[in-house]
């Protein structure tokens, strides 16, 4: 290896440098920008993405190259998750201004942190070695320890962001176990060589083996699967709302990407000397659709419910990672195709839930009671959304499920798909739930401004009572109509995201032809054997 | 010469004291520095394979030390990370025990 080679196709990182450069831009203007200025900062993060989407594909298109010697992969699948992440943290944003402004201080770096998280995850669907993969993970790893943190004084915050970094560095240090297990038995640590040392030789020795375990369990932290979802609830309620949107739709996509990328180009080939990942897979699958569905049917957050929605929602897609097969694209288009739709449609209800915090500080189930009185055009942003996530038809809920669960059913898992099913219609009934407050529970008083820092004592368990006598003492509130207070309109940027991603989330579900052919480029630039 | 396995059985103890410590310890700073101790039972596996992959511990491969040297800086990184959090934690509860941080649970 000459230091040519190292340096030979470099321009194909210019949008990572461009990036990078770009986010340091944004530290750099936060120190120039008086107080009421930041939100510029958030603005210009939003556009220089959309720029940074727009030069990935002039200057990538149609590359299939591979940088520092087999280090990074520049090829059709990670142009197509550095769009998807761009296009992710400009909703994430542009929905997350107002808020920033609202609730947070330091709101420069929020954004800094933001980019070079995109920074790290755009560096996770490229890697295909162990260490690049490593720290391109704790790229965002670590800035979303900081930014669940973001909210100084509020206790929940700081508890959240505490047991997401002990948890997060536990999985760290299982995951590197794995990794140096791997090279003392092999003495190499990328995909396509972890390939080729399980296809020789006569049996899978047992340390590569259990490093390789080790290694799908590290990432079972990071992807917040059952058994490694303990962390998952508390940073999703303790982060201020817009991260907890990041969490839930970026870190989780970014997570797959390269778990997709690990298994397609590392295991799926010596599919037949070891499969038994396969198995660790589908357990995983099967659990974190159970606990995930069930646990989140006795939430009263908003956020919590989120939390334990999105476990759910990752047994789905795991299910579909066990499917990948060497001669078949149908698992890794099901699972890129789902990440999409699953992302598209919680953007539709984090905004909405996001306008609603900003004008009421509320994020408790029971506060969204008579929200279709109060701000119809939020509840039917919930509405639909939720509706999508539980997979009801017309809505790219449906299809990315009816996709997914096709593909883990012709592999031969139809009890998985089975189960896959039976776990939605629960989701259904936790759904309906929040649905049914926002539509048939008549509106309550006035809330109190400025109750965000509510402690988690008074949030979970005082309330009730607390309404209760709200009820007892103003019985005017049976009366619907007469009394509702309406909501503030959200903000332009807010109803934007709202919008578009109402109209992706239908239109994607009528006709989803065109995000496929993409997705199964993708999906064919790591499998290119079928 | 030391055998490898001597290099990996040190580096298994002192992993499994470190995860030991992780979920014994009450003190979250405690439980932070056991996590270090995780990254150090790495950091000897490294070394030690990338000193004897040839056979004859003549640092035939230089990955291994050259992954190290990542580990080491991120775990420090990590640790300033969790420092800073664990002292917000500190400000804002007056204790630093993780029985006691159980505002959120379930």
């Amino acid at each position: 290896m000459t230091a040519e080679n190292l340096t030979a196709n470099l321009h194909l990182l210019t949008p990572e440098f461009v990036l990078a450069g770009f986010a340091l831009l944004v530290f750099v203007l936060d120190l120039l920008l008086s107080d009421e200025h930041k939100d510029l900062l958030g603005w210009l993060s939003a556009l220089g993405l959309v720029g940074l989407a727009v030069l990935s594909v002039l200057m990538l298109a149609g590359e299939n190259e591979s940088l520092y010697n087999g280090l990074l992969a520049v090829d059709a699948y990670s142009l197509f998750f550095k769009v998807f992440f761009c296009g992710i943290g400009v909703f994430i944003i542009l929905s997350s201004i107002d808020y920033v402004k609202k609730y947070l201080n330091h709101p420069g770096e929020f954004y800094g942190l933001l980019l070079f998280s995109i920074l790290g995850m755009n560096l996770m669907a490229m890697s295909r070695e162990l260490l690049t993969a490593y720290i391109s993970l704790e790229l965002l790893s670590f800035s979303l320890y900081v930014m669940v943190a973001y909210a100084l004084g509020n206790p929940k915050s700081n508890e959240g962001s505490l047991k997401y970094i002990i948890i997060g560095a536990l999985s760290s240090a299982i995951l590197l176990y794995g990794l140096s297990m791997v090279y003392s038995t092999l003495g190499v640590t990328r995909f396509e060589a972890i390939a080729e040392a399980l296809m020789e030789g006569e049996v899978v020795s047992p340390a590569l083996w259990a490093g390789l375990a080790l290694i799908v369990a590290g990432l079972g932290f990071k992807l917040a699967a059952v058994p490694f979802h303990m962390w998952a609830p508390d940073a999703y309620e303790g982060a201020p709302l817009p991260v907890t949107a990041y969490l839930a739709i970026a870190s989780k996509a970014a997570a797959f990407a390269l778990v997709l990328r690990l298994l397609a180009e590392a295991f799926v080939p010596a599919g037949d000397r070891w499969d038994q990942w396969q198995i660790i897979l589908v357990v995983m699958a099967a659990l974190s659709m159970l606990v995930g569905n069930l646990v989140a049917l006795a939430q009263r957050n908003l956020k919590r419910l989120m939390a334990y929605s999105s476990v759910g929602h990752v047994g789905y897609l795991l299910a579909g990672t066990a499917v990948l097969a060497q001669d078949s694209l149908l698992g890794a288009n099901g699972v890129i195709f789902y990440l999409v739709g699953y992302s598209v449609t919680s953007m539709v209800v984090f905004a909405a839930l996001i306008a609603f915090f900003n004008a009421t500080g509320q994020d408790e189930i029971p506060d969204l009671a008579g929200l279709a009185d109060r701000q119809p055009f939020l509840a039917m942003a919930i509405a639909i959304g939720l509706f999508s996530l539980s997979g009801l038809p017309i809505f790219v809920g449906f299809t990315i499920k009816f996709y997914l669960f096709t593909a883990v059913a012709n592999e031969g898992y139809l009890w998985l798909a089975g189960l896959a099913i039976f776990t939605s219609l629960i989701s259904l009934y936790y759904y309906l739930q929040v649905i049914r407050q926002m539509y048939i529970q008549p509106a309550l008083a006035a809330p109190a401004e400025g109750d965000e820092h509510r402690s988690g004592e008074e949030g979970i368990e005082a309330r009730p009572e607390a309404e209760a006598e709200e009820h007892l003492h103003t019985p005017a509130h049976h009366e619907p109509a007469s009394d509702y207070v309406p909501l503030p309109r959200p903000s332009p940027a807010l109803i934007a995201v709202v919008g578009i991603g109402l109209v992706a989330t239908i239109a994607l579900g009528v006709y989803p032809a065109p995000l496929l052919e993409l997705v199964e480029s993708a999906s064919a630039a790591i499998l290119p054997g079928s | 010469m030391v055998p490898l396995v001597a290099f990996q059985v040190l580096s298994a103890a002192l992993f499994a004291i470190g995860l030991y410590g992780v979920m014994a310890r009450r003190s979250a700073v405690l439980i932070v520095m056991s996590i270090e101790l995780m990254l150090n039972a790495v950091n000897i596996n490294l070394i030690a394979a990338a000193s004897h992959l040839d056979g004859m511990g003549k640092w035939a491969n230089f990955d291994g030390q050259i992954i190290a040297i990542f580990v080491i800086t991120v775990a420090a990184a990590e640790v300033g990370l969790g420092m800073a959090i664990i002292l917000r934690m500190y400000r804002n509860r007056s204790t630093v025990n993780v029985d006691e941080i159980n505002l959120m649970k379930w």
